[in-house]
């Protein structure tokens, strides 16, 4: 363990990875006080006017919004839009900063409830083997037949809007490479010798996978989750610009950027005026993910056996 | 031996096949012994002849494609074969333990080697973790390593071939099982070794009595500590007998050339007697005797029936046609010193 954290601090991508990772959770923790919330949701991102179209960077919250704030007796904290606001008067600085927490959650509870899922039925279905292994291998196969996006789009479309249902769909269509991998890494570390040592001493089925083939296998596993992290965040942002995901007005990377869909291309003349609504959110999400799959491929490279000289 | 001992396990006519894509492979397709209280009975035959499966049947370790599909396994007056698996649990380790071949592999290289010892202890006896390292530390004693606490506590890479041997025999030794059987717990050790290890294993047996099924192709450790011996071939129990009678009145035609193919110090040769032919496939095994091939005295009657396993005298059965040759061979002058 040791050895591999030495390796992930002395290796240059993988502590540009860190850095920004530690960056992002440094914003997760501390967003009340980056931006203090003005509701009593958090991730409801505050309007700063009823225009329609973005407002530049360093724009003040509108006289008419104050109105509403000072007579619901809500005391603004801060009135400036450092980033601007997206379609809608929503603040972007706001929505980034707690945007963050939403990318964490997303990614950490999604891939760890996917690798959970895929990791029991691997590996249940390899060291069972037989009938049970190929009635589950089929359901995976069936599963890992619908196109990713097209078949979350679809069952969040059916769930209703909201983050959790997002979550929901990429955890169904998200545990099949889980399956796999573990399903394939058991199968070969079954036939060793200590597992049929572990029976002939009496120990249980379920403790055999648990203590004796889990800890043996369950590192590729931990490369693929770490790489997923970002992709999941980036399917969950897909999912958020085409309208299934976030509810409106929550604070989400990908509803962000869908906020600048129809501002992307500026005005006549003015390409580049609204840059402000696409950049921002953006350049979080593409350094988040950036960050997990550095870390990932660090890690990747640390636990090949190839790679590391050992086979 | 007398059978004023007590019988302790039993195997009639044991079959295990593998159902492989190419075809039936009888890995054991007959085998017959008996192991008394306090006895040693060896299993001697050549590499792939059956010797391990017969262990792991005994055992019911196998998975598909391998299934025993006829024959008892009677253990203390129970056929093994139909316990449920749940009650097969509750013999592994405690009523009958394993030792393997490779202890490089037998061991989990992700484990301590203590918490493997006392994962059997914590299961079988229902004792707490701590109580279970205790034990397993005094076991780790009792098989001779040098700073059991500190071993307890280290993974296998960290210990030497023979440490490791010693570990899977604490292991093994840990609920105080009444039958042991070694799988060539020898075969990867170096010599010094390998009697340190069979000295150990036999003096912890005799504690409390216990029996052992000692697999091997090495005739000297058979000579060394074995009371009873079958000889297997192809799948087959070829000969069974006390070891007496096997070294000086050998039946079988393999048997009396396993025995004409070690080689001697006392006796001036030229060159060393070998069975001619390797093993046959064991999914193309030739007709009749599957031995005949490859033996000598083969007639034809041998490429066309396949013998039983006759009863010559009291606990002295022989798989063969030509047993009144062989005598004569034997008597011609073989001799081989026990």
């Amino acid at each position: 363990m040791n050895r591999i954290l030495r390796k992930l601090f002395s290796n240059a991508s993988s502590l540009v990875g860190i850095a920004l990772l530690f960056i992002f959770i440094i914003i997760a923790i501390l967003a009340p006080l980056i931006a203090p919330p003005l509701s009593e949701d958090p991730y409801q991102i505050p309007r700063m006017s009823w225009d329609i179209a973005p407002q530049s960077p360093g724009f003040l919250m509108s006289d008419n919004i104050r109105d509403i704030y000072t007579v619901m007796g809500i005391e603004i904290k801060w009135n400036k839009a450092i980033c601007g606001t997206a379609e809608g008067g929503y603040d972007i600085f706001y929505g980034l900063i707690w945007g963050t927490r939403t990318a964490f959650r997303i990614g950490l509870i999604t891939v760890a409830i996917a690798a959970l899922i895929g990791v029991f039925i691997g590996s249940i279905s390899a060291y069972f083997g037989g009938w049970i292994d190929e009635i589950i291998m089929r359901i995976t196969d069936i599963f890992l037949s619908f196109p990713f996006l097209v078949a979350a789009m679809v069952l969040t479309t059916i769930l209703g809007r909201g983050l959790d249902k997002v979550m929901i769909a990429l955890i169904v269509f998200g545990w099949m490479g889980y399956a796999r991998l573990i399903r394939g890494s058991i199968l070969s570390a079954k036939e060793e010798t200590y597992v049929m040592a572990a029976k002939a001493l009496g120990v249980k089925d379920i403790k055999i996978i648990w203590k004796h083939l889990l800890p043996n296998t369950i590192f590729p596993v931990m490369v693929q989750g770490t790489m997923n992290i970002g992709s999941m965040v980036i399917t969950a942002a897909a999912l958020s610009f085409l309208g299934v995901g976030a509810p409106v007005g929550y604070a989400d990377w990908g509803q962000m950027v869908s906020f600048a869909r129809n501002w992307i291309i500026g005005s006549p003349g003015y390409a580049g005026q609204y840059w402000y609504a696409v950049f921002y959110p953006g350049i979080f999400i593409v350094l988040f993910v950036l960050a997990w799959n550095l870390i990932g491929d660090t890690l990747r490279d640390i636990l090949d056996p190839r790679l590391r000289g050992e086979l | 031996m007398e059978n004023k001992e007590k019988l302790l396990l039993e195997i009639k006519d044991l079959k295990t096949h593998f159902f492989t894509e190419d075809g039936v492979v009888k890995a054991v397709d007959g085998v017959d012994f008996e192991v008394y209280q306090g006895e040693t009975l060896g299993i001697v035959g050549e590499s792939g002849c059956g010797k391990s499966v017969t262990a792991f049947s005994i055992l019911r370790l196998l998975d598909y494609p391998g299934k025993t599909v006829g024959g008892e396994v009677i253990f203390k007056g129970e056929n093994l074969l139909k316990k449920t698996e749940d009650e097969m649990r509750g013999i592994r380790g405690k009523e009958i333990a394993i030792i393997f071949q490779e202890p490089m592999t037998a061991l989990n290289p992700v484990l301590t080697v203590g918490f493997q010892i006392s994962e059997a202890l914590m299961m079988h006896f229902k004792i707490g973790k701590k109580e279970a390292i205790n034990k397993s530390v005094e076991l780790l004693k009792k098989v001779e390593i040098p700073m059991p606490e500190e071993r307890a506590n280290e993974y296998p890479h960290q210990l030497s071939g023979g440490m490791r041997q010693r570990a899977m025999i604490a292991m093994a030794m840990s609920c105080d099982p009444i039958l042991l059987i070694a799988d060539e717990p020898t075969t990867a050790l170096d010599v010094t070794i390998q009697a340190q290890i069979l000295d150990l294993m036999m003096a912890l047996l005799r504690e409390f009595n216990g029996s052992l099924i000692m697999i091997t192709h090495d005739l000297g450790v058979i000579a060394e500590i074995a009371d009873r011996i079958a000889i297997m071939y192809a799948g087959k129990v070829v000969e069974y007998a006390d070891k007496k009678t096997i070294f000086h009145n050998p039946l079988h035609p393999y048997t009396l050339g396993l025995l004409t193919s070690i080689p001697r110090l006392d006796v001036e040769m030229k060159r060393l007697d070998v069975i001619p032919g390797i093993v046959p496939n064991p999914l193309h095994f030739p007709s009749g005797c599957k031995f005949n091939p490859r033996c000598r005295f083969a007639t034809d009657r041998c490429k066309k029936e396949e013998p039983s396993l006759i009863k010559i005298e009291e606990g002295h059965l022989v798989r063969c046609w030509n047993v009144d040759k062989v005598v004569k061979e034997v008597k011609k002058g073989f001799l081989v010193g026990v």
